[in-house]
């Protein structure tokens, strides 16, 4: 494999290390907190009704990334109306998406079959080639409006996703800022679809942030660092993907496996190297505090 | 004016009711401990008081405002049931503390000194000063627990209300929020504590509430423990029935934190002491 960088003279390159550096940046800024909700999944749900998004686009004739930005955000509201207002559980809830979305979205592409479904592949993986110039600055726009968003938000979004209900007693706005997540998940993921492709979003919104967990001790730190990762993993899988002619969405999300596994390997080395000068010592002269479960 | 009031309060799960009239008042700068046993509804009690579970029936208000319509929730410290500290994703005992600063925060701007501040007094009144920059889940179980009592003192609230804050925790932190509330009497904060045991806090009590299926049977002297809890030195154990021999107590053993689970009676609920 060579890394030539001559591959950048080309326009569709340019255009496409663009739509991936950025969503790089965006997607785990949205994914931290993803992760600590334990929403992680919330991502794959939204990018599988992105699909009927795509397909009405096909439909209509229109680009697609409006109407996949329309209809996921018209899921996330939906999402969270059933989430609060329901007896609907959030993994049921989830699990309606999953469904929903892909049937809905074979089920148009088959009736619009001969209006260029050829490239559905390009949605579902990402591709290279597809973007012009106003799908990249769209792309840049949104990608920047939710990074400096969650920036903005970090300790509020913080804080209804570590504990819910202490923010609500705080007298935090929870569930405007539990809609502004899921909305802004929706923006990740329609303008991700480029790059990383439908099925991997959820990817590029979760790896970048389960790597450097393993080494930070703080929200910021952490916030930070998978932001800078997921910048480096976009890029690197982009610029791969051009050398190999693959799919970007693959070698994107490879890499980003690759570096997870690297780095929890080195994590689980650094523990048990410090294990012996352990921080912080239970405190001293302290009971055992055992509680037996009772009967099983 | 009580800060929080309660007249005739009743919650129901599913139908049944949990809590039955109850009328709880706590005045400005007073101490209330809020008793009973497992089921008998303290908990569900606290939740309806600061909004988290719906009344069925009643009347709650907090500082003289309909709870419904309260609004000045930066004016309440709550301490909620023990659930850890830690979240998915690594956070500094100082960035978990400064939650409680939120409320006083406008949406989107940066923490402004006073903030800062009131984190690093939050943190030292517990005794965590130099543990502000260590993530949470490093910390012991005790030490989380006093990270969420950080929390809701960095608000500067006029009441804690505080759920369970000494199930399952060690020595020093039941000693550290002992001062922490009678730090924050002094000061004239009002204080509701639910819990089991009074323990070190006895003395600083004006009243205790007790509660048993969900109804008010005490609402007076803070009950004295007796017997050998009431010595000092005294390690409380669980007595309830094991296959396995009663652990001894051993300071340099792992502390082993099994959570409570629901179906435990109130004598498990005894914490170490």
């Amino acid at each position: 494999m060579n890394f030539d960088l001559s591959i950048l003279q080309y326009e569709f390159m340019q255009r496409a290390l663009i739509s991936a550096l950025v969503v790089g940046l965006c997607a785990p800024a949205v994914g931290v907190f993803l992760v600590q909700k334990r929403l992680a999944l919330i991502g794959d749900g939204l990018g599988h009704i992105a699909l009927t998004g795509v397909a009405i686009g096909f439909l209509t004739s229109t680009e697609p990334i409006w109407t996949t930005l329309a209809t996921t955000v018209a899921a996330a509201l939906v999402m969270e109306l059933l989430r609060s207002h329901s007896k609907t559980s959030g993994d049921v809830a989830l699990a309606m998406l999953f469904y929903g979305g892909i049937a809905g979205g074979v089920y148009l592409t088959g009736i619009a079959s001969d209006k260029g479904v050829a490239n559905l592949h390009s949605y579902l993986f990402g591709s290279l080639l597809t973007a012009g110039w106003a799908e990249v600055w769209t792309i840049v726009a949104g990608g920047t409006a939710v990074a400096v968003l969650m920036l903005l938000l970090r300790p509020w979004m913080s804080a209804i996703c570590a504990d819910e209900q202490y923010a609500r007693v705080a007298g935090l706005p929870v569930a405007g800022l539990n809609l502004l997540l899921l909305i802004t998940t929706a923006v990740t993921v329609s303008v991700s679809m480029r790059a990383v492709g439908l099925l991997l979003v959820s990817a590029l919104l979760v790896i970048p942030v389960v790597t450097v967990q393993q080494f930070t001790g703080s929200f910021r730190a952490t916030m930070f660092g998978a932001m800078g990762a997921g910048f480096v993993i976009a890029g690197a899988g982009v610029m791969a993907s051009a050398v190999q002619d693959v799919p970007p969405g693959a070698t994107i999300v490879l890499i980003g496996v690759a570096a997870f596994i690297v780095c929890a390997a080195l994590a689980s080395l650094v523990h048990r190297l410090r294990r012996t000068r352990r921080r912080h010592l239970p405190p001293e002269g302290e009971p055992l505090e055992v509680e037996l479960p009772v009967g099983g | 004016m009580p800060v929080i009031a309660t007249r005739g309060a009743t919650v129901s799960y599913g139908g049944r009711a949990v809590v039955r009239g109850v009328d709880l008042a706590v005045e400005a700068g007073e101490s209330v401990a809020l008793m009973g046993a497992n089921g008998s509804g303290k908990s569900t009690l606290v939740k309806a008081i600061v909004g988290l579970v719906p009344a069925a029936g009643g009347d709650i208000e907090l500082f003289g405002t309909a709870q419904r319509r309260f609004r000045d929730w930066k004016r309440v410290g709550y301490v909620p049931q023990r659930t850890g500290a830690a979240s998915g994703v690594p956070a500094t005992a100082a960035e978990v503390v400064g939650q409680g600063r939120l409320a006083h925060r406008f949406l989107g701007m940066p923490a402004r000194r006073g903030d800062r501040e009131a984190v690093r007094r939050s943190l030292e009144e517990v005794g965590l000063a130099e543990h502000a920059r260590c993530a949470v889940d490093t910390l012991s179980g005790g030490q989380q627990q006093r990270v969420l009592i950080a929390r809701a003192l960095a608000t500067d609230p006029d009441v804690l209300i505080m759920d369970e804050p000494t199930v399952g925790v060690d020595a020093e932190t039941q000693t550290a929020l002992a001062e922490v509330v009678a730090a924050r009497l002094d000061a004239g904060c009002a204080v509701l504590l639910v819990t089991h045991e009074i323990g070190p806090l006895t003395d600083r009590l004006d009243r205790a509430v007790v509660l048993a299926d969900g109804r008010v049977v005490h609402d007076g002297e803070p009950p004295r423990p007796v017997g050998e809890h009431a010595d000092p030195r005294h390690q409380h154990m669980h007595p309830h029935p094991s296959p396995d021999s009663v652990p001894e107590p051993d300071g340099t053993a792992p502390r082993l934190d099994f959570g409570r689970s629901s179906g435990t009676s109130e004598a498990d609920l005894w914490g170490g002491e």
